[in-house]
């Protein structure tokens, strides 16, 4: 059973990946990072369960609040590039670049 | 039966993973993560961590869709959906995430621990939640002590970046 928990967190975490490398618009790009965050989630508490250890839980704790942290300054960063640009394509983000 | 339920919470929570990978409207995509959200909330109540179920409906299911969504309701709906999908180069970073998947699925098929004592030995007698709070507040004080310092910083940082006057 391990290894089916294991297995939909590798296609969690793929899938974010994927989606923050091919998408254009940004909000998607976040909402791609917290599929992946969760897919590390689901495998710190899988592997809690099997080890039988509470400090997997423990640290989903941890995660949760970073990324909470990392989703609201990521909003700022669209907030802001927004006002700017009137675009939330990354391709106009390379500005930040100069 | 409790293989059953596992790929039913399985699939949504995939389904919904591509929904946002490939959905061109934001809206929909924001809706999609939600389910995939409700979907690690049920996996998470399969696994015995009741209290970081409710945790993830509480602070993703609920606070960071509803910061994503509302965030996507000041800005211009056309600018929005007028986007192109994916990017011209798209074939690359596919093929690097099929090849991630297929390497993690590997490591996850080679991973076979020994399971015939899984979750015997983890306490579960008593409430999860005072299991979580005794090992919070005793062994791992002060890295909660530093995740509010985080918040914080986040909550400055957010604040500073929106209100400054953009030249």
């Amino acid at each position: 059973m391990l290894t089916q928990y294991m297995i939909v967190s590798a296609l969690l975490i793929a899938i974010g990946a994927t989606g923050v490398m091919i998408r254009r618009n940004f909000m998607i790009v976040l909402m791609s990072l917290e599929v992946m965050i969760n897919g590390a989630g689901l495998l710190l508490i899988a592997m809690s369960y099997y080890i039988g250890n509470v400090s997997g839980q423990v640290m989903f704790l941890f995660v949760a609040a970073v990324a909470a942290s990392e989703t609201a300054v990521g909003l700022a960063i669209a907030v802001m590039m927004y006002k700017k640009k009137k675009s939330v394509d990354i391709n106009d983000f390379s500005i930040l670049r100069k | 039966m409790e293989a059953i339920v596992f790929y039913i919470i399985a699939i949504i929570t995939v389904g919904g993973a591509l929904g946002v990978l490939l959905s061109k409207n934001p809206y929909r995509a924001a809706l999609f993560m939600v389910l995939t959200f409700f979907g690690i909330a049920g996996l998470f109540v399969m696994l015995h961590a009741q209290f970081n179920a409710m945790l993830q409906l509480i602070v993703y299911a609920g606070a960071i869709a509803v910061m994503i969504t509302l965030t996507m309701m000041v800005m211009n709906r056309r600018t929005l959906e007028g986007l192109k999908r994916f990017n011209p180069q798209w074939y690359w970073p596919a093929l690097i995430g099929a090849g991630l998947v297929a390497d993690l699925g590997l490591l996850a098929y080679k991973f076979r621990i020994d399971l015939s004592n899984a979750g015997k030995n983890l306490a579960m007698d008593g409430s999860n939640t005072k299991l979580i709070g005794e090992v919070l507040f005793k062994q791992y004080l002060l890295p909660f002590e530093v995740t509010a310092i985080i918040l914080l910083v986040a909550l400055l940082g957010a604040v500073v970046l929106t209100k400054r006057d953009i030249k």
